[in-house]
């Protein structure tokens, strides 16, 4: 702009001097460059001045508008040009156009300048004591303006400044016309620009504290979300959320109320409140139904006078006049209301209720963050703990497989879950003989696994008191009747084996059939008469017990396992079944335990969709390999 | 997903809820609240018809088990009929027969209660 208005001068030298009614002498003309000079830098300088600050935060408009007061301007010095040249003479050739078109160009600058004058945007931002300096400033320009245009506008009262008869617009006439012109526009433009500034910065001056208000605001949001980095506790940010509206904003009291689904109910609870007491909110106004109404519609509700209000009429307290509740609306659910109230009736205006409003859904956010995180650390926290159940868990089952003549034993248990309700063990007696067990709670996870702790327990205690299968049936089941759920059951296979002669005694109380298989892949089913545990607490239980005797031959197999072993199924959705199994075992039959385990184990993951562990899974398999020792009778 | 619904009819003094798909532990639910639900009415003669029960799982079984008692000091029963042999052996293995009475017709089920038979 300022190299600009540098080539126009030099451009306008060479245009020459009009006849007007000044001496044509050298000191004239030195005079006459040196003013035009000076006032030209100075209309430039305000010119390019005001157009940064009316362009401030620019719009499509503002620029449309800026561009049509330049062009404007510019079609005004085109269209007084050729007048230097014919100034006190005859009228220039299209004479009547070039009017049209001064008139033209004069108007639309006005017109221009006034729209360009009054965008004052930058005012709002500036500090008070910004905004006193560009008064100061703003004061001087409308001087500096002032003085311009009167040497233009009213000669008389300037020319006592300049010694010689004429006058100083003289001068610029003389000097350049056209450029003349354009001064004179852009001078309008600075006079009227410093003005409006002037009047618009004196007015702003009593709403500092409402922008420093807002700036608080700001500020506060701000905070909040420093604050959520540093602390993941609820009760910190609820008391954050509560302040704020009453510390940086328009309320005088506030409290939160969330939805509270711990207890089970819809009724909300207060969590926090500030400078209120928690009695005095619930007394205030109906939260329940304001909650509720604010939570499901979304919308903030504003009651300018609570005493008419239906829903704050039975208010009992003086203190509360206007009320606003804005729902905390997280991406999926509205999780709380805050209510933030005043003692005077028609508080809020409405832009304390988009502040209100904007701090709300920043606040949403945060609380959703803190409660994401604490969701998340609860969920390390029980994975933790599972973990060690786990643990614990797999404690409870035989650590190692015992080595006893003439029997190898294999066994495994496979939770569906991280904990389940499968057990298996065993026991030497001492006396030559081994008790074993298998057994399936209903139902898996954490309470199938409290159960299983339980049945084990049992069998370690009650063994060495009672370890025939009826006495032992018959305890245990009295033993789990007591502690177990109505609408759980505990199905087991116990039995006792004698490791030297091979003679096995066993009870089934509901579990599935164990598989026996000969040497030559004869398969049986054992699927003697027995409820599972806790069906039935009275005497039907023992009385409906089998016990069942067998002897082993040399290379006979006894498999026990759990539903999960025949109820796992495959991606068309098949069971694996018990066809499947004992397939599986007479493949391998010739194998020691821990190869028919192994081969069944395989069989199973060959078969199943491994995505969908359905079931706890539990094997037992003891294989009579013959006591090589013992006579035949 | 849930492939488990229960219907329900009446028939003189007894109520037959017709149970349909898996029931498991998702859908065991629906079954404890339907019986509830018959319960509250003063209902407890009451015949579960399965002839359209896909599977069942340890928790539909325990649907059975945690109403037996109160519905039979109510003078009333749970009676299950026309199940399918697959399912029918689920309920064998565990003896639910002994305590039970599952049977193969409707008809069975009904004129066991109009005889005032009780299984034990």
């Amino acid at each position: 702009m300022t190299i600009a208005s540098l080539i126009l001068l030099v451009f306008q030298i060479q245009g020459g001097f009009i006849d007007i009614n000044v001496p044509a002498t050298p000191i004239v003309y030195i005079k006459s460059a040196l003013l035009n000079m000076l006032f030209a830098t100075m209309g430039f300088v305000i010119f390019e001045l005001f157009s940064r600050l009316g362009r401030y935060r620019r719009t499509r408009r503002s620029e449309r508008d800026w561009r049509l007061l330049l062009l404007c301007i510019a079609i005004t010095y085109i269209a007084i040009s050729p007048y230097h040249h014919h100034f006190n003479t005859d009228a220039p050739p299209f004479a009547q156009s070039l009017i049209i078109l001064l008139g033209l160009g004069a108007l639309g600058s006005i017109i221009f300048i006034i729209l360009n004058s009054i965008r004052l945007a930058w005012i709002i931002r500036l500090s008070f004591r910004r905004k006193m300096i560009s008064i100061g400033l703003g004061v001087i320009l409308i001087c500096l303006t002032t003085s311009a245009l009167l040497l233009v506008f009213r000669p008389d009262v300037t020319q006592a400044f300049i010694t010689d008869s004429s006058y100083p617009i003289d001068y610029l006439q003389f000097y350049s016309l056209p450029l003349f012109s354009t001064f004179v526009l852009m001078m309008t433009y600075g006079f009227l620009y410093s003005v409006t500034s002037v009047l618009s910065l004196i007015f702003h001056l009593p709403t500092m504290g409402d922008y420093r208000r807002s700036a608080d605001e700001m500020a506060a949001i701000q905070g909040l979300s420093v604050l959520v980095r540093e602390v993941a506790d609820s009760k910190k940010l609820y008391h954050w959320i509560v302040s704020t509206p009453v510390d940086a904003g328009p309320g005088k009291v506030a409290w939160l109320t969330m939805n509270d689904f711990k207890s089970g109910s819809l009724h909300p609870r207060i969590v926090a409140s500030y400078k209120i007491e928690v009695s005095v909110a619930k007394e205030s106004c109906d939260i329940v139904t304001i909650h509720q109404e604010a939570t499901s519609s979304q919308q903030l509700i504003s009651i300018d006078n609570t005493a008419t209000d239906y829903r704050t009429k039975n208010s009992k307290s003086q203190k509360i006049m206007s009320l606003l509740a804005i729902p905390l609306v997280t991406t999926t659910e509205a999780i709380g209301t805050l209510f933030v109230a005043q003692e005077i009736p028609q508080a809020f205006e409405n832009d304390d209720i988009e502040s209100i409003g904007l701090f709300t859904s920043q606040a949403s956010l945060v609380l959703e963050n803190a409660r994401l995180l604490d969701a998340k650390i609860e969920q390390e926290r029980l994975a933790s703990e599972l973990s060690i159940a786990r643990e614990v868990q797999q404690r409870l089952l035989p650590q190692e497989i015992p080595t006893l003549p003439n029997l190898t034993i294999a066994a495994s248990s496979t939770p569906a879950l991280e904990v389940g309700g499968d057990y298996y063990d065993w026991l030497d007696l001492g006396n030559g003989k081994m008790a074993f067990i298998i057994a399936d709670v209903s139902g898996k996870g954490t309470s199938a696994a409290f159960y299983m702790a339980e049945m084990q327990g049992i069998f370690q205690g009650l063994t060495r008191i009672a370890p025939q299968p009826d006495a032992f049936m018959y305890h245990a089941n009295q033993a789990l009747g007591a502690s177990l759920e109505k609408n759980v059951f505990v199905t087991a296979i116990y039995g006792i084996l004698d490791y030297h002669s091979g003679h096995i005694s066993f009870a089934r109380a509901g579990h599935t059939p164990a598989i026996i298989i000969d040497v030559n892949g004869n398969a049986k089913l054992l699927r003697s008469s027995g409820l599972g545990f806790g069906l039935d607490r009275s005497k039907l239980f023992i009385d409906t017990l089998d016990v069942v005797h067998i002897r082993f031959s040399p290379g006979d197999l006894i498999v026990l396992y759990t539903d999960g072993a025949i109820e796992g199924r495959n991606s068309q959705g098949e069971e694996f079944g018990y066809d499947r199994l004992i397939d599986s075992i007479q493949s391998a039959r010739f194998e020691n335990a821990k190869g028919v385990h192994d081969a069944i184990c395989q069989a199973i993951d060959r078969f199943m969709n491994p995505e969908k562990n359905y079931d706890d899974c539990t094997l037992l398999i003891v294989k009579w390999r013959g006591n090589v020792t013992q006579i035949p009778t | 997903m849930s492939n488990f619904s229960v219907a329900f009819r009446d028939s003189g003094m007894t109520t037959i809820l017709t149970i349909r798909g898996e029931l498991d532990a998702h859908t065991a639910p629906e079954l404890e609240s339907a019986i509830k639900m018959c319960r509250n009415e003063g209902k407890t003669h009451l015949i579960v018809n399965g002839h359209e029960l896909e599977y069942i799982s340890s928790a539909g079984l325990g649907v059975f088990m945690a109403f037996i008692e109160e519905i039979r000091s109510l003078n009333g029963d749970i009676k299950i009929c026309e199940l399918k042999p697959k399912i029918f052996d689920v309920f064998d293995l565990l003896g639910f027969p002994k305590i039970y009475h599952i049977v193969e017709t409707e008809e069975e089920a009904i004129s066991l209660f109009e005889q005032g038979i009780q299984p034990i």
